[in-house]
Order: structure tokens, then C-alpha cells, then sequence
């Protein structure tokens, strides 16, 4: 009795399983699916250091955490000047879940901005961004500018005390751009004065242009990375024995793709050891995401997102603090005075760091890799990051009189 | 055929931007509302001591929205002349607040000063405080003088 029973279950299973296999055959062959799957996830990476190389899935993990959470809030949120402060109080206060998905898309902002600044940091310390990888690094420094003006105009929104004057004093900067500065504030406030336009204006920025621009350049990159394959760092193209270039010779033989990686200098054509990406990496990539991401959530839930009273053009006593990445150039803006200054502090002195930040691959012509070497990219980088907290300790300062 | 496919692409291009451009740049060509609001009577005001009264004021742009609040500075001269000051800080706008201690207009944001009639004495703001547009008239009825801005600054800051 007992054996006919296991039997029929037997072939009852051994059917679902053809079932099964034969409707994942009629998919792959229309799609190419198993194809596709192959080709993003059976790829070769360095193996030392796989731990720094999670940085740039982790943004991505972030990115889409934002968009997630991002639709969430459009679900209660109204773009206008007379019912945004409304609906998100409601949200806040009505909507069981409504304060904890609005701390995830805060907290998300902030820790996506960490990340991504680390992210950047890696990539320079390991000047990865060497030919033929210079693209990779100016859409991603377009990536990093996009986060940011996501930040900025995401502040924008929910047309509180904080918003509306971090709404004001961003728009105004626009003012002192030489010979068109009043048409692009016009142009940004819909008017004079911050008002209804303004708040749609951004809406629409934060919304759609530039998540738009951001996942195409976040495709872009992705492109550029999977065609060249992930540099690492100088650690992975160390040699070991006495005859490097009979080394260098063998591993170019024998490694995986992506690698040898063309168009560079040839002892950094292929790492010393590589790791598959599937699943070695990917599940790295997978601990910190997931890491990041319960943080966020307990934040998001323990500590959730301000809303300070509603905007009011007319208040006496309100002191407007920047968001904690803006205050570097908040401090700026109080160091550069008189109005010849602070268009040069603005648009010449910040523009052509955020420009040099962008062309740094054909700033940094050198071959060498280790940042010791590089001490020409090396003090001045150091110089700017060294600016750029002193400023901030300088607004922390001034803002909370330590 | 290579070249019509580009002219064709070409022309709907040009075509889009059209409308797409002039709709992005309206707000240059849509010419700012301009209205009269009334302040109040300002004879009880002391002189030498900017006093904040409210107006509400409406939007200069878009659809009709509620009108918001905005606060002018009444400063009386000793010598009977009356500014109506604007607390919008010159340097990014934000508002600054008369502190009769220091004898001083402050603003919160990044430390703008101006003395009693709104000129620069210190901080980064590029000029002095601007009056609202306004006018004050002579109520024979009660003998009040009445003060009226407009939803406009006498100077572009």
C-alpha cells in the first residue's frame, strides 16, 4: 500500500516539475531570459576588497528605496501651496503608517548621500576612474549632483517653516548669477516672490526631472561598468612572484570577462584573483544593502521626519538652519559678501569645484594608482575636504553658538 | 532618405520645443499682479521705533491662492518722515526682525545687520532694506493717516 502511495506522489511531483520546466523553456525561448540573467550575474570581480566594492550597489539599493518610498508619500501628498502642509500633516498624524514612510524617504535621503559620498571616495582613492574608465566617473559625478539637487528640491516640498525659507534663500541664490540672474529666479519662482508656481515648479523637478535624468545616467553607468569591469583598487594587481611580467602575461590568458580590460595600462589589464559576482559578491552587496536598509527603517520609524508649523512669509522669530549637507555652503554664503563677492563665492569658486570634481580622470593624468604617489591630486583633494568641514564646523558654530 | 529621416526628426523636435519652451519660460512674459492692500492707521506709532504691522497680501503669480502674510516696518523719523520697510533681507531673502536692544535689524540666516533706517552695517546683505510700494492718505472723517503697500518692492533685491 505504502509503496503505491509514494509512487503516485512520486509522479505526481516529477509532472509538476516537468510542468514547470517546460513553461520556463516556453519563456526563455521567447525572451532570452536565462540568457540575460547569465550575462548580468556571471561576472568576474576582484577579490580582495570585495567588501569597499558593496558602496556602489548600496546607492543603488538606496536610489530605489527612494523611488519606493518616494510613491508612497505621492499617495497623501498634495503640490500645493495651500494643501501640502495639510496633507502631510495628516500624513504625519492621521496615516498609521504615513510618519514612518515619510522617515524612511528622509532618513533613505540621508543615508543615500553618505553613501554615495563614500562611494565617490573609494572610487578616488583607488583612482579607478583611469582610462578607460573616465565616463564611469563623470556620470557618476553627474549621479552625485543629481542626488544632491534631489535633496534640495525634496526639501522643498512639504511647505513648512523650514521648507519654505530653505524654498526662498535656494531660489534667490539664482539672483546673483551674473547678467541673467533675475530671469532664472523669475523663471524657478514663477514670479517675483516664492508662491503657488514655485511649489509646482519644484514638484515637477523633484518628481520627474530629475529621477528621470538620474535613472538615465544611472544606466549609463551601469553600462560602462559592466563593459569595463570593476577596477578595484591597486591591491588587486599586486604580483607575487619573481617574474611580474610573466605573471601579468598568464592572468591576462587566463582570466575571466569582463577582464582583460582594454585600452589600460597592461599590468592593470586583470586582478590578481577574481570572485565570481554570483553569488560571492552579489551577496556581500546583499549584507550591506539590507544592513543600510534596517537602519532606515529604524530610524525612519524611531526618529521619522520633522514638520515644523506651516510657512509663514511674516515670521519675526523663526531662524532657518540648512540642511546638515548644505551648511558647507550655507557657510559660504555668509563668508562672501557684498554682491560682486557672492556671485564669485557661488557660481566661479563652487562651480569650478564641482567642475573640477567632474573632469578629475583628465585632471589626474598620472599611471599611478596608490593616492601616495599621487600627491598632485592627492593635497588638493585633501585641501577641499578639509575646507569643506572646516566651513561646516563654522555654520555648526554659528547656528548653535557651541 | 537618410537626410529626411533627420529633417523629419529635426522638425519634431523644433515643433515640441515650442510650446515646451515657452511654457517653461511664461513666468518672463507673464506680467506680475499688482494690488492695493490696507495696512492700517499708523498715528499711534512712536517714533524711532520701527513697529511691525501685518498685511495680507496677495500672490502676484499663478491662480487665485489665500493671501499671505507680510510684514511692513513702520520707522517715524523725528523728522515726520515715515518709512514703510520691507523685512525681506537683501542678501537671500529671508526675514529680519528689529531688535530694540541692539538698535538693529537682524536677520537669522546668515547674520545680515541694518541700522534703524534699513541701511547695511554689517553682515553679507549686498544693499539696504527696500519699502514696499506704498502710499499713505489722510482720513479727514477720523483724522487717522492711512497706510496702503502693494504686492511689490520699491527696489529689486
Amino acid at each position: 500500500m505504502r509503496t503505491v502511495r509514494d509512487a503516485r506522489i512520486a509522479l505526481r511531483r516529477a509532472r509538476a516539475r516537468e510542468t514547470l520546466r517546460s513553461g520556463y523553456r516556453w519563456f526563455d525561448e521567447r525572451t532570452g531570459a536565462a540568457d540575460l540573467l547569465h550575462k548580468g550575474l556571471y561576472e568576474a570581480v576582484p577579490r580582495r576588497g570585495g567588501w569597499a566594492y558593496t558602496l556602489g550597489s548600496a546607492t543603488l539599493a538606496l536610489i530605489l528605496l527612494q523611488l519606493f518610498s518616494g510613491i508612497f508619500l505621492l499617495l497623501d501628498y498634495v503640490p500645493s501651496v495651500e494643501e501640502a502642509w495639510p496633507s502631510l500633516n495628516y500624513l504625519e498624524t492621521q496615516d498609521p503608517f504615513g510618519s514612518w514612510v515619510r522617515g524612511l524617504h528622509l532618513w533613505g535621503a540621508y543615508t543615500l548621500i553618505l553613501v554615495i559620498g563614500l562611494h565617490a571616495l573609494r572610487t578616488f582613492l583607488s583612482a579607478s576612474y583611469k582610462r578607460p574608465r573616465e565616463l564611469n566617473w563623470v556620470t557618476g559625478s553627474l549621479l552625485f549632483f543629481l542626488v544632491l539637487g534631489l535633496a534640495i528640491t525634496g526639501a522643498m516640498l512639504p511647505w513648512d517653516q523650514a521648507s519654505y525659507w530653505t524654498t526662498v534663500v535656494v531660489t534667490n541664490i539664482l539672483h546673483y548669477f551674473p547678467f541673467i540672474g533675475d530671469g532664472l529666479r523669475q523663471l524657478w519662482r514663477g514670479g517675483s516672490f516664492v508662491g503657488p508656481i514655485t511649489l509646482t515648479r519644484t514638484f515637477a523637478i523633484h518628481i520627474w526631472v530629475l529621477p528621470f535624468l538620474l535613472f538615465t545616467f544611472i544606466g549609463a553607468h551601469l553600462y560602462l561598468l559592466r563593459r569595463h569591469g570593476e577596477f578595484g583598487a591597486w591591491v588587486n594587481y599586486d604580483t607575487t612572484s619573481d617574474d611580474p611580467d610573466k605573471e601579468i602575461a598568464h592572468r591576462i590568458r587566463t582570466v575571466e570577462p569582463p577582464y582583460p580590460t582594454k585600452r589600460i595600462e597592461r599590468r592593470y589589464a586583470a586582478p590578481n584573483q577574481t570572485d565570481q559576482f554570483f553569488p560571492n559578491q552579489i551577496f556581500k552587496d546583499m549584507l550591506v544593502s539590507v544592513a543600510l536598509i534596517a537602519l532606515i527603517f529604524v530610524m525612519g520609524r524611531a526618529a521619522g521626519a520633522p514638520l515644523d508649523p506651516a510657512a509663514d512669509p511674516a515670521t519675526l522669530t523663526y531662524v532657518p538652519t540648512p540642511e546638515w549637507f548644505y551648511l558647507p555652503l550655507d557657510q559660504f554664503l555668509v563668508l562672501t559678501p557684498g554682491n560682486p563677492l557672492i556671485a564669485v563665492g557661488i557660481f566661479a569658486i563652487v562651480g569650478i569645484g564641482a567642475l573640477a570634481f567632474m573632469l578629475l580622470p583628465f585632471l589626474d593624468r598620472s599611471t599611478e594608482r596608490r593616492p601616495i604617489r599621487r600627491p598632485e591630486i592627492l593635497i588638493p583633494a585633501l585641501f577641499v575636504v578639509f575646507a569643506v568641514v572646516f566651513l561646516a564646523m563654522l555654520g555648526v558654530n554659528r547656528l548653535y553658538s557651541l | 532618405m537618410v537626410l529626411g529621416t533627420g529633417v523629419g526628426a529635426g522638425l519634431v523636435g523644433v515643433l515640441l520645443s515650442i510650446p515646451a519652451l515657452g511654457f517653461l519660460l511664461s513666468p518672463l512674459f507673464i506680467k506680475n499682479r499688482e494690488y492695493w492692500v490696507t495696512v492700517g492707521p499708523i498715528d499711534s506709532i512712536p517714533v524711532d521705533t520701527p513697529t511691525p504691522l501685518y498685511a495680507f497680501v496677495p500672490s502676484e503669480q499663478g491662480w487665485p491662492t489665500p493671501s499671505q502674510p507680510r510684514v511692513v516696518y513702520i520707522v517715524k523719523q523725528a523728522d515726520g518722515q515715515t518709512l514703510a520697510l520691507s523685512n525681506i533681507c537683501t542678501h537671500m531673502q529671508c526675514d529680519v526682525h528689529w531688535d530694540q536692544a541692539l538698535t538693529q535689524f537682524l536677520c537669522p540666516c546668515h547674520g545680515g545687520l541694518y541700522d534703524i533706517l534699513g541701511n547695511n552695517i554689517g553682515g553679507p546683505p549686498p544693499q539696504p532694506l527696500s519699502q514696499w510700494v506704498h502710499r499713505i492718505t489722510y482720513k479727514a472723517g477720523t483724522g487717522e493717516h492711512i497706510l496702503e503697500i502693494q504686492n511689490k518692492l520699491e527696489e529689486n533685491i
